[in-house]
């Protein structure tokens, strides 16, 4: 069997695993140790794998995604969710569909914060459902609005998601993260045009609050001060060279301590509850990219990457096309494959290809996650669909998706402008070296 | 035992892994790292640097990655795509469930021996950090154990659902 061959077995094998419920980080991890065995032989397979396990938990800027995973968990104790929404409620909420724009806001301010697309979800969700669908909200609007809100913790830095590209693609997580500002904003502007939209073709579906007073709504906005601080100290911070990333997660970690501290929710419970959480989580994120390392090993072993760049070398009409197939592929694998999932089969693949087409890997990886987050909102994976339906269980998943289809629709133009504005993405890094 | 008392054993599992050592370890780890990169910007900042502050978050990040597994694996934590395990028959899920855990355990055992195999060789290297000349092989000791606790905790899963 030639090296090929097994190479795309392999791809094949680790399919069937995934769609079998196999932890993705196992699977990832088997098939490409089961590949370096076959094509190497056991020793070098297992010597790999010894190297892969201890020089990914050593590894200094991986240890930036607990620190900030501990930040959020922390900023969560702090009611930060809650206070995001009702200052953004307070200043646009009695505007029609006010109270979805302030959603999205709000899952931009805690997508700031948590660099999850769940977590932004569920969190945003509970506070922000009950209050929509309380004041005569469409259920399709109101889920909808953070469904697709709450991808945007993904692509806000400091993003989960650009961490693992950057160590997987091996890419600078500063300036991916910087990056993803300006894809991150016209996002955020693309789905409040959305909203608008759809108010103003159907005004019954957000009917409009009573508008609340400017001293309300100064008090509202003093409270996610220190929150926007935070934000932007840790942001800023890395944008203007103050510190690394991974430094930007300790300083936001003494930041967000302070914070709690301030508003007085730090207790022993509150503590012991974020770092236990930040544990678990980083487990799973640890064992995910032990096996995407490895199996990105043995994808380069094959030849497979090579491949598919000749394949991609063949399709003609320019990089265009080619960017429009690869983004179509990923949109078709993302409607099957978890995000992650998605992120670790892909990059190994198709980065060679990106660079053989002279284009930016930073770029890549914000075009990556911003496919990635799609499949976060379109059945049959959609996990924010179910997210929000855990939160109201009376809305089918059907009415979640048909509240979802306008911000799909302002996704799909997004990753048009991305593709054809590549400077969204590389001009700002490009503003800050200089 | 039904999936939603499995999942809230697991849960109770996981809370109570709470307040073990294992997690004093990985917390105290994690804080750690954090204290020291964040002195360490401040020292910079004051001009004053904390001379090897990456080595120690270095080794304190290698403690509280080790024990996040541990901590994983003990809280059924690992992401998985669940789709198609949602909506199998309660007989196929559990087949899969086990098949999943055969292969999570094969892969930990397969990380273990890999890094046995490594430190066994570079053991008489004494190899340590170039400034503060922190020894590496406690450090792969930590990596090794807590991958084969890893693996007991899902052999015993997999056995406790097989006699189940």
């Amino acid at each position: 069997m030639g090296q090929l061959s097994i190479g795309i077995g392999g791809v094949v094998l680790l399919l069937a695993l995934l769609s079998t419920g196999t932890p993705i980080g196992v699977a990832l991890g088997v098939v490409g140790f089961g590949g370096l065995v076959l094509l190497l032989g056991l020793e070098p397979a297992l010597i790999k794998s010894g190297v892969v396990l201890f020089e990914t938990l050593s590894r200094y800027e991986l240890g930036v995604l607990p620190l900030f995973l501990l930040m959020a968990h922390l900023c969560f104790a702090a009611n930060a969710s809650r206070d995001f929404f009702d200052a953004a409620a307070r200043v646009i909420g009695h505007r029609r569909g006010g109270l979805a724009l302030a959603s999205v806001a709000a899952c931009a301010g805690f997508g700031a914060i948590s660099g999850s697309s769940l977590a932004t979800t569920a969190t945003i969700g509970l506070v922000a459902l009950p209050e929509m669908r309380q004041r005569g909200y469409s259920s399709a609007l109101a889920t909808g609005a953070v469904a697709a809100g709450g991808t945007l913790g993904q692509m806000i830095p400091p993003s989960g998601a650009l961490i693992i590209f950057g160590i997987i693609a091996e890419q600078s997580i500063g300036k991916l993260f910087v990056a993803a500002i300006v894809p991150a904003i016209t996002q955020v502007l693309l789905y409040c045009l959305a909203i608008l939209i759809i108010c103003h073709l159907r005004p019954s579906i957000a009917p409009p609050t009573p508008r609340v007073g400017w001293r309300e709504r100064r008090i509202a906005l003093l409270r996610v001060t220190d929150l926007a601080l935070l934000i932007l100290l840790v942001i800023g911070g890395i944008a203007l060279g103050w510190f690394t990333p991974p430094e930007a997660a300790s300083v936001g970690v003494v930041g967000a301590l302070a914070l709690c501290l301030w508003r007085r929710r730090l207790t022993w419970q509150s503590l012991r509850h974020a770092l236990a959480e930040t544990l678990r989580t980083s487990g799973m994120v640890y064992l995910v990219v032990i096996g995407a390392i490895i199996f990105s090993v043995f994808v380069s072993v094959t030849g497979l990457a090579v491949q598919v760049t000749g394949l991609f070398a063949t399709v003609g009409g320019g990089p265009l096309a080619k960017l429009l197939l690869m983004a179509l592929v990923l949109l078709l694998l993302g409607s099957v494959l978890d995000g992650l999932a998605l992120m670790l089969l892909t990059t190994p693949i198709l980065l060679p290809v990106i660079q053989t087409m002279g284009l930016s890997p930073i770029w890549f990886g914000i075009f990556l996650v911003r496919a990635m987050e799609i499949g976060f909102v379109h059945p049959p994976i959609g996990l924010n669909l179910y997210v929000i339906q855990q939160i109201a269980p009376d809305v089918s998943i059907g009415r979640i998706f048909k509240g979802v289809l306008p911000f799909l629709a302002a996704d799909f133009l997004h990753l048009l402008l991305l593709i054809l504005l590549p400077a969204m993405a590389l001009a700002l890094p490009k503003l800050l070296a200089t | 035992m039904s999936a939603f008392e499995t999942r809230t054993a697991e849960a109770a599992a996981a809370d109570s892994g709470a307040r073990g050592p294992l997690f004093y370890v990985g917390a105290t780890a994690l804080l750690l790292a954090m204290a020291v990169d964040a002195l360490a910007v401040l020292g910079r900042h004051v001009g004053l640097p904390l001379l090897g502050s990456l080595e120690l978050v270095q080794a304190a990040i290698v403690v509280a990655s080790s024990t996040a597994i541990v901590f994983a694996t003990l809280a059924n934590r690992h992401a998985a795509a669940r789709f198609l395990l949602d909506r199998s028959t309660p007989r196929v899920r559990l087949w899969l469930q086990q098949f999943a855990r055969v292969l999570t355990l094969l892969f930990f055992l397969i990380l273990a021996s890999g890094q046995t195999w490594i430190a066994h060789d570079l053991w008489d290297g004494h190899e340590d950090s170039e400034l503060l000349h922190i020894p590496f092989a406690p450090l792969r000791l930590v990596s090794i154990l807590a991958v084969l606790m890893a693996a007991a905790i899902t052999l015993r899963r997999l056995l406790r659902r097989s006699k189940a």
